[in-house]
C-alpha cells in the first residue's frame, strides 16, 4: 500500500472507529474536529467547544499553550463523560502549524485491572449475599425451634399453675381466718407468685404466636374509647393500690377504626400497667386518646422518673435489662411492651416513647383509621 | 413450566443486559412456582452456555459474557430465600465446592453447590480463584464428606491437577468430584491417575448420586 493511501486509512480509523480521543484544535482550544470516540464519549458533538471546557480541571492546572509546547511527553488529562463520571485519558500534543492535534488514549492495563477487580468483587459480594441467605435460613429455623419449645413449655406449664392459683383462692377465701397469720402470709406468697407465673406463661405464649406468625387478627369496626373502658376496669384496682389517679382525656367523636379489639386491649392493658408500675405511689397517670385525619393517637403518660433516649428503643426488647426500675417493687414479666408493639403493628400502626429524664415518659402508639 | 418463549425472552434480555427484565421473569417464574432445578437447568445454565457459545465464536465480546454471568450470579439471590428455607440437612453431610486457583468463572460450581444444598446437602461454596492452601485449610477445619472441583476453562487444568494431588496428599481417604465446562470436549482422562476422584459430566447425574 502506498504511504499516502495508508496514511489515509489510518486516519480514517482514528476518525471513525478506534478507541482513541481525537480532536484538531485552533491555538486557542476550540475544537475543529473531533472523533467518533471523542464525542461519543462525550456525548455530545464537540465541534465549536473548547477542549479545556470538557476537563475536569481542579486547580486550574491546565494551560493549553504549555501542552501544546510539551509535545514529547504524555499528559494525564480527565474528561468528563456523558455518564457523569470523569474518565482519565493520556493525552500528546502535535503542532501542525496553525492547529494542533491532541490524541488521547486510555489506559489498558489500568482498565484490565479494573474489570478483573469489578469481578471479583461481584463474585465476593454474590458468595457473601449466598452465605447471609443460608444463615438467615438457619437462624429462622432455629427460632422456630425455639418458639416451638417455649410454646409448648408455655402451654404444658399454664394448666397445672393455673391449679395452684385456684387452689390457693379456694384456701385463702376459705381458710384464711382459721388458720396462724404465718400460714395465711405463706398462702399470699403462693397466691401471688402462681399469679406472676401465669402472667409469665400468658405472655410467652403470646410471644410464642407472635413469632411464628400464628397471630391471626379479627378485625371489627370499634371505638378504642370502648377498648380503653375495658382496660380500665382492670388498671384502676392496681392503681388504687399505689393511690394513683387515673386521668383520662379523649376527644369527642373520634371515629371507629378496624381493629381486633382483645388485641387492642391487652395493648392498652400493658401500657396503663406499666405507667402505673413506673409512677409512685400518690402518683398521676394520665390517659388520652386523640386523632388526625389519618390515625387514631393513643398515649400513657406516667409521673415516674422517665426513660433515658437511649434506652427508649431498648424497652420493647424482651427480657431487656434498663436502668428503669418499678417505683413499688413490682414484678414484670418484660414482655408487655413487645407484646404490645407487636400488636400495634399487626394493626398497621406505630408505638413509640417519648420522654425525658425526671420529667415521666409517655408511650404512644397510632392505629389508621380504616373502617374496611 | 419454562417454556421455549419464556426461556428465548430471558436469553435476548440477557444479551442486552437487561437485569431487571431478567429479573422479572425470574420472579415470575418462582411465582409459578417452577421447581428451582427447572430454574437452575432450563434457565441459568441453558441460557449461560448459550452465552459461552456465543462468546466462543465471537459473536458476543468477553464484557457482554461477563455482564451476563454477573446477572445471573445475582438472579441466584432471588432463589436464596426458597432455596435455603427448603432446606432441612436431613442428609447430615457436608461438601466443600471450590474453583481452581485462577479459575475466574465460578457460577457453574456455585449452583452444584446450590444443588447439593437442594438435597438436603451442607454445602460450603469457596468462590473463584481459591489459593490452594486456603482450600487445604478449609477442608482441614469443615471436615467435609466429599469435595467437588470446578474448572471452566481447560487452559486452567494444570491448578485441578495441583489441587487435587494436594488433596490426595493431604487427605487420602476424601472423595473428590470434578465437574465443569472445560471437560466438554474431553479430557477426564487425566482424573484417573488420581484415587477417589471422578468426573461428573451433568448436574442430573450429580443429583442421581447425591439425593438419599
Amino acid at each position: 500500500m502506498e504511504d499516502g493511501r495508508q496514511d489515509a486509512v489510518l486516519a480514517d480509523y482514528i476518525r471513525h472507529t478506534a478507541p482513541v480521543f481525537y480532536v484538531q484544535l485552533a491555538p486557542d482550544g476550540r475544537i475543529m474536529e473531533a472523533s467518533k470516540y471523542a464525542e461519543s464519549l462525550v456525548g455530545r458533538p464537540l465541534s465549536s467547544e473548547y477542549f479545556q471546557d470538557l476537563l475536569v480541571d481542579f486547580h486550574s492546572a491546565v494551560h493549553l499553550p504549555s501542552l501544546f509546547q510539551e509535545t514529547s511527553q504524555e499528559h494525564m488529562l480527565h474528561i468528563q463523560t456523558r455518564s457523569g463520571l470523569p474518565q482519565s485519558l493520556f493525552f500528546h500534543f502535535q503542532s501542525l502549524g496553525q492547529t494542533f492535534l491532541a490524541l488521547g488514549r486510555l489506559d489498558a492495563e489500568e482498565l484490565e485491572g479494573m474489570r478483573r477487580e469489578v469481578v471479583s468483587l461481584n463474585q465476593e459480594l454474590s458468595n457473601a449475599t449466598r452465605r447471609l441467605h443460608k444463615q438467615k435460613a438457619q437462624l429462622e429455623r432455629l427460632n422456630a425451634e425455639k418458639n416451638h419449645f417455649l410454646g409448648m413449655a408455655a402451654h404444658d406449664l399454664r394448666k397445672p399453675i393455673g391449679l395452684v392459683l385456684t387452689y390457693a383462692e379456694l384456701l385463702l377465701e376459705e381458710c384464711a381466718g382459721s388458720m396462724p397469720s404465718e400460714h395465711t402470709g405463706f398462702l399470699q406468697t403462693i397466691h401471688a407468685s402462681s399469679a406472676f407465673m401465669k402472667r409469665i406463661v400468658d405472655d410467652f405464649l403470646d410471644v410464642s404466636a407472635i413469632e411464628a406468625g400464628k397471630f391471626d387478627l379479627d378485625l371489627q369496626p370499634a371505638f378504642v374509647v370502648d377498648v380503653l373502658e375495658q382496660s380500665l376496669t382492670l388498671n384502676r384496682l392496681q392503681a388504687q393500690q399505689k393511690n394513683i389517679e387515673l386521668q383520662v382525656q379523649c376527644e369527642d367523636k373520634l371515629p371507629r377504626v378496624m381493629m381486633d379489639a382483645s388485641k387492642i386491649e391487652q395493648a392498652i392493658t400493658n401500657l396503663i400497667s406499666n405507667a402505673v408500675e413506673h409512677s409512685p405511689t400518690d402518683g398521676r397517670v394520665g390517659v388520652s386518646i386523640s386523632c388526625d385525619e389519618q390515625f387514631i393517637i393513643f398515649s400513657v403518660r406516667d409521673s415516674g422518673p422517665g426513660i433515658v433516649v437511649q434506652e427508649q428503643e431498648r424497652m420493647f426488647n424482651p427480657f431487656e435489662k434498663t436502668s428503669v426500675k418499678k417505683t413499688g417493687g413490682e414484678k414484670s414479666t418484660g414482655l408487655g411492651l413487645l407484646i404490645a408493639r407487636k400488636i400495634v403493628e399487626a394493626h398497621g400502626g406505630r408505638i413509640w416513647i417519648d420522654s425525658q429524664t425526671g420529667e415521666g415518659a409517655c408511650v404512644a402508639f397510632s392505629l389508621p383509621i380504616k373502617t374496611e | 413450566m419454562i417454556t421455549e418463549q419464556i426461556y428465548q425472552d430471558y436469553l435476548n434480555f440477557l444479551l442486552a443486559g437487561k437485569r431487571v427484565e431478567c429479573g422479572r421473569i425470574v420472579r415470575h417464574l418462582l411465582e409459578q412456582d417452577v421447581p428451582i432445578k427447572a430454574l437452575y437447568t432450563e434457565l441459568f445454565q441453558k441460557s449461560l452456555y448459550a452465552v459461552g457459545e456465543l462468546w466462543e465464536h465471537n459473536r458476543i465480546s468477553v464484557a457482554r459474557e461477563h455482564l451476563a454471568t454477573s446477572i445471573t450470579e445475582g438472579l441466584l439471590h432471588l432463589v436464596y430465600p426458597r432455596l435455603f428455607e427448603k432446606v432441612h440437612y436431613e442428609q447430615g453431610k457436608k461438601v466443600v465446592i471450590s474453583c481452581a486457583a485462577n479459575e475466574f468463572h465460578q457460577i457453574g460450581g456455585k449452583m452444584v453447590a446450590d444443588l447439593f444444598e437442594l438435597n438436603g446437602w451442607d454445602a460450603r461454596f469457596l468462590g473463584a480463584n481459591t489459593p490452594l492452601d486456603h482450600m487445604l485449610e478449609f477442608i482441614q477445619e469443615e471436615k467435609p464428606d466429599l469435595v467437588g472441583l470446578s474448572l471452566s476453562v481447560y487452559f486452567n487444568l494444570a491448578s485441578l491437577k495441583a489441587g487435587i494431588e494436594a488433596i490426595r496428599s493431604s487427605f487420602a481417604n476424601l472423595d473428590v468430584f470434578v465437574g465443569g465446562q472445560a471437560f466438554r470436549w474431553g479430557g477426564t482422562d487425566v482424573l484417573k491417575h488420581y484415587p477417589k476422584t471422578r468426573y461428573i459430566p451433568t448436574l442430573d447425574q450429580l443429583e442421581s448420586e447425591i439425593s438419599g
